[in-house]
């Protein structure tokens, strides 16, 4: 009843007839009273008014129309503070909403909140990969659990015979879409009935931004030909829009049953019903029967092991013990995302340090917003003398605030609309079309609103206080306007200049340990510029499957690359490997350095001759290996590296096989009787260490092997080119020569390797830059911040100095007058910022090991570097007011006063 | 005396118990009826006749007085009378609470 009376006056003809009811009123009441008997009818009426509720409402109306009319009349104070705060909020809304996709945005899929993924905690950390055989266990043993599969492959594509770019594919069981509660933006989806018999199910389902980039969005593209694996897919369906695949980060462009694996990877070989347990290309999804608790789930698949039917622990390869692991259940309502294990802990770091940017603008804006208040002291001063309550002033003040932050807030959104997509592109180099939906929602904008309100009370509460502090009799006279005490002025403004240097101290030391972090992992280089070497995966029809038989042939056919490829002109050298340095590989090489007990596996790799010479790695005694070496009845020879012979021979005489140390039989390859312990390795060459460029620690012992000696099932081996100028001249005709040997390589799969390393530091890289940049952000501040601090501090100081100079001092006693107080404010700030940032760096040991390298949070020099450099800046921005103070004219400096 | 807070409103509710009133009339009403000892402001009433308005427990409408003048006329709407009925009980009990303990020996022979 009040409440809708109150809001009846909220319509203005309402109020205005309100207003006219009561100014008569009051006119017919004081006509029948005595003379000043009533006392102030003005008040009387304006406490009615408040009695209608809404008085503060258009107060603050009034307050933000004031706001926007002064602010329109300096442009330029406007302008600066709007930027800076944009700058601050921009930051702060890109990063969150990115972390807000990445962390916490739920998949768009039916009822997320029960969504489940199985995930293998090993010793080494916990996985999510499995392989078809775990699946089918899983689905079919597992209980009360609806379980569904997915493998990401890059695929060739074909539309109606017309060869495509390379798209990223999502091979998928029938239960993939029923399960997630997805209905088809087109045509129909896949189901059981897609997911029956291998190779039997030709049909695709598109991706809708893949549907609508490609097809035009035209419903017509279903029943087309897709060519994929050179076999005819049609396109049956389209997913739904806002579905962008369970996993965070990956946009598939089709969706293909799993049935058809053979066909689409077809180098894997047939991973349905050929197990290698080594291949573990699923993730799974599922979801348990409604009142079951996600606790039982794991115990009850943990329990499947132990019986040979639901077996689906791996065996290790030379131990055949079962390896160590344990199955977890999690939900998996916010998607399975390799990018959030990856970037959870950079995103938050760079999201605190955009907080601190976000400060420093603050207490720029905050300095802005006092030296303007201070001009318009008069003018509080004048509203306080005729009336309006402290309170009011301060709100005034307060309001302004909050509408500059509004204006920062809109031009922060509009920054981060641009910068978001900007940071996922520079953050994902390498990762093949990662697709993130960076919409903004509710929790986007409700963060960005809280940080602008917290920001505009952050910096509007000093002047807001002051304002209200101004002493009313200070609008009489003739010192309207004109302020009278020089020094006494300016404490807020040096102490937030002060805080500002402390915090960009903060923040340039922790630029400055990123930085050293990513030079320290660059550092970690092969002799060879890396940018140099050309790498491919070449993955020759039968590499999938080696054998006795096959190996020969493969063989052959890598001598032949080797051959043609050398006579490329540009090329300096070429040679094979198991895998490029940044790969991680699976090899073993078991060594026994005992007659006791089971062999050591030590990290190895196969190579040709001229590797080292490729990679630019020293053969620090013996001999490279040479053709010969490598032909399959040769006698068997190795090549270690350096610490190799420091750990496993402790610096015995490695070349040759006099060492003692003996090629290791794992028990899987022993034959009954067989003792546990081979011939001696033969050892025909030493090689540097080769850290690998972006991996942290030192390189492992490792064992070089040829491509025939080596016991392994898998075939395939990674070309290296070194180009003898730029590797631009040679990656073309190295392309036409792998599509020579074989059809199905996707184009992007030929890299250099320091792209490769790219990819692998883009963490680093990421925190680096950003750090960096906001670092450069907030000196850019610092130099503002101090410039206008010193520059009003001259202003003020004028006549003071005018008679200094008019009894005799210096011009140059005058400029350290302002750069002494330069000065004094930035040892305060550095005398606040080092220890905090130690203190802080100490205090975020466990979070910034992971993102440190190779540097303490304490280093020395990198704190010396920040100190310097923002000392250097600091002086600069000082100086120039003090120069001004220098030329100070007394005479004319005086005659103002 | 200044009246307590929220006892003018209850002053203006039992004022207007004995008929209509414009303002004026009601801010001398109250001074005669307290014997000139409870002298409101205009300042003070006036708001408080427009809260209750608000409220609901007074109506009000123009009239001619009996000067033949236009005058903005109070009158206690149904509500309002309940509300001075609670008030008033109220403001006994609070009365004789505050009585007990300023004269405690009185105040237990009374129960």
């Amino acid at each position: 009843m009040t409440f809708w009376k109150r809001l009846g006056h909220l319509l203005p003809w309402r109020r205005r007839a309100a207003e006219r009811d009561m100014q008569e009123e009051l006119r017919s009441i004081a006509a029948m009273a005595a003379p000043r008997e009533l006392g102030n009818l003005t008040i009387a009426a304006e406490d009615a008014r408040a009695e209608w509720g809404w008085s503060r409402l258009e107060q603050t109306g009034q307050d933000i129309r004031y706001t926007a009319r002064t602010l329109r009349k300096t442009p330029g104070f406007t302008i600066a503070v709007v930027l800076s705060l944009a700058i601050g909020i921009g930051a702060n809304t890109a990063l969150f909403t990115i972390i807000n996709t990445v962390m916490w945005k739920m998949l768009p899929v039916g009822d997320p909140e029960n969504l489940l993924t199985i995930g293998r905690q090993t010793p080494s950390g916990l996985t999510f990969g499995f392989t078809y055989q775990q699946y089918e266990i899983f689905r079919d043993h597992g209980g009360a659990l609806d379980l569904a599969a997915c493998g990401t492959a890059r695929l060739d594509v074909g539309i109606d015979g017309h060869p495509e770019p390379t798209v990223t594919g999502h091979l998928v069981t029938g239960r993939y879409f029923p399960l997630l509660g997805l209905r088809p933006a087109a045509g129909r989806l896949f189901d059981e009935r897609d997911d029956q018999v291998p190779m039997a199910h030709p049909v695709a389902v598109l991706g809708y931004t893949y549907w609508q980039r490609r097809f035009g969005g035209d419903p017509a593209a279903i029943g087309r030909t897709l060519t994929l694996g050179g076999q005819p897919f049609t396109v049956v369906g389209v997913a739904p829009a806002e579905f962008f695949g369970a996993e965070v980060g990956v946009s598939p462009s089709v969706y293909l049953p799993v049935m058809m694996q053979p066909a689409l990877v077809p180098a894997n070989g047939s991973l349905l019903e050929n197990p290698i347990v080594t291949s573990t290309w699923l993730r799974l999804v599922g979801r348990l029967e409604p009142g079951v608790p996600l606790e039982q789930a794991a115990p009850r698949l943990n329990a499947l092991a132990g019986t040979p039917a639901t077996e689906w622990r791996v065996r290790n390869k030379f131990t055949q013990e079962f390896e160590d692991e344990r199955l977890v259940v999690v939900s998996a309502a916010t998607g399975l995302s390799d990018l959030r294990r990856q970037f959870s802990e950079p995103l938050f770091l760079l999201l605190g340090v955009a907080g601190l940017v976000l400060l420093i603008a603050c207490a720029n804006v905050g300095h802005l917003v006092l030296a303007r208040s201070a001009t318009r002291r008069a003018e509080f001063a004048l509203r306080l003398a005729i009336g309006a309550s402290r309170a009011r002033v301060m709100r005034q003040v307060l309001v302004e605030g909050l509408v500059l932050a509004g204006l920062g807030a809109v031009g922060g959104v509009a920054l981060a609309w641009w910068i978001a997509p900007a940071l996922v592109a520079y953050a994902t180099v390498g990762h093949s079309s990662v697709m993130l939906d960076l919409s903004p929602d509710l929790r986007v904008l409700a963060f960005t609103t809280l940080v602008s309100i917290a920001a505009g009370l952050l910096f509007a509460s000093a002047p807001a206080i002051r304002a209200a502090h101004v002493d009313r009799s200070a609008a009489s006279g003739r010192d309207l306007g004109r302020v009278r005490h020089a020094g006494a002025d300016h404490g807020p403004g040096r102490t937030l200049v002060v805080a500002q240097v402390a915090l960009s101290v903060v923040l340039l030391v922790g630029a400055g340990l990123f930085v050293r972090t990513l030079q320290n992992l660059h550092r970690q280089e092969t002799g060879v510029a890396l940018d140099r070497i050309v790498v491919v995966r070449l993955e020759p029809r039968g590499s999938s499957q080696r054998t006795e038989a096959t190996a020969p042939q493969l063989d052959r056919v890598y001598r032949d690359v080797l051959a043609r490829v050398e006579r490329i002109p540009g090329v300096r050298s070429a040679s094979l490997a198991r895998s490029s340095p940044l790969e991680s590989t699976n090899l073993g090489f078991p060594v026994a350095t005992s007659a006791a007990g089971d062999p050591q596996r030590l990290r190895s790799t196969i190579v040709y001759p001229r590797y080292f010479e490729t990679m630019g790695i020293p053969v620090v005694k013996g001999r490279d290996f040479a053709d010969d070496d490598l032909r399959a009845n040769a006698p068997p020879a190795v090549i270690v590296n350096e610490s190799f012979v420091r750990e496993i021979l402790h610096d015995r005489e490695a070349i040759g096989e006099g060492h003692g140390v003996r090629i290791g039989i794992p028990v899987a390859w022993r034959k009954p009787g067989q003792p546990s312990i081979g011939p001696p390795l033969n050892i025909i060459g030493i090689v540097r260490d080769s850290p690998v460029p972006g991996l942290r620690g030192a390189t492992p012992p490792t064992v070089y092997q040829g491509f025939l000696q080596a016991s392994t099932g898998f075939g395939h081996m990674v070309l290296h080119v070194r180009a003898a100028r730029d590797s631009a001249e040679i990656i073309g005709p190295v392309i036409d020569l792998v599509r020579a040997i074989e059809r199905e390589v996707p184009m992007d799969a030929v890299r250099t390797l320091a792209s490769d390393v790219d990819v692998v530091l883009v963490r680093e890289r990421l925190v680096a830059t950003l750090s960096s940049v906001f670092g450069l952000v907030a000196l850019a501040l610092i130099c503002i911040g101090l410039y206008g601090l010193m520059a009003f501090t001259v202003s003020r100081r004028t006549s003071e100095i005018g008679v200094r100079m008019a009894l005799g001092a210096t011009p140059s006693s005058a400029r350290w007058l302002i750069a002494r107080q330069a000065l004094t404010i930035v040892l305060a700030g550095l005398a606040i910022g080092i220890p905090t940032a130690w203190i802080g760096g100490r205090l975020a040991s466990r979070q910034l090991s992971t993102l440190l390298y190779d540097v303490t949070s304490t280093d020395p020099l990198t704190t010396a570097v920040a100190v310097t450099v923002l000392v250097a800046v600091a002086m600069v921005a000082g100086l120039l007011p003090a120069r001004r103070a220098a030329r100070i004219d007394p005479v004319a400096a005086l005659r103002s006063e | 005396l200044e009246p307590l807070y929220g006892i003018l409103d209850l002053l203006v509710l039992r004022t207007l118990l004995f008929g209509p009133l414009h303002g004026y009339a009601i801010a001398t009403a109250i001074r005669d009826s307290s014997g000139q000892t409870l002298n409101i402001e205009f300042g003070s009433l006036y708001p408080a006749l427009k809260r209750l308005e608000l409220k609901g427990w007074i109506g009000a409408r123009w009239e001619m007085t009996e000067h033949n003048r236009r005058a903005k006329v109070y009158r206690l709407t149904p509500q309002g009378r309940k509300r001075l009925r609670e008030e008033t009980s109220q403001w006994t009990d609070f009365v004789r609470s505050v009585g007990r303990v300023l004269k405690p020996g009185a105040g237990e022979v009374e129960s």
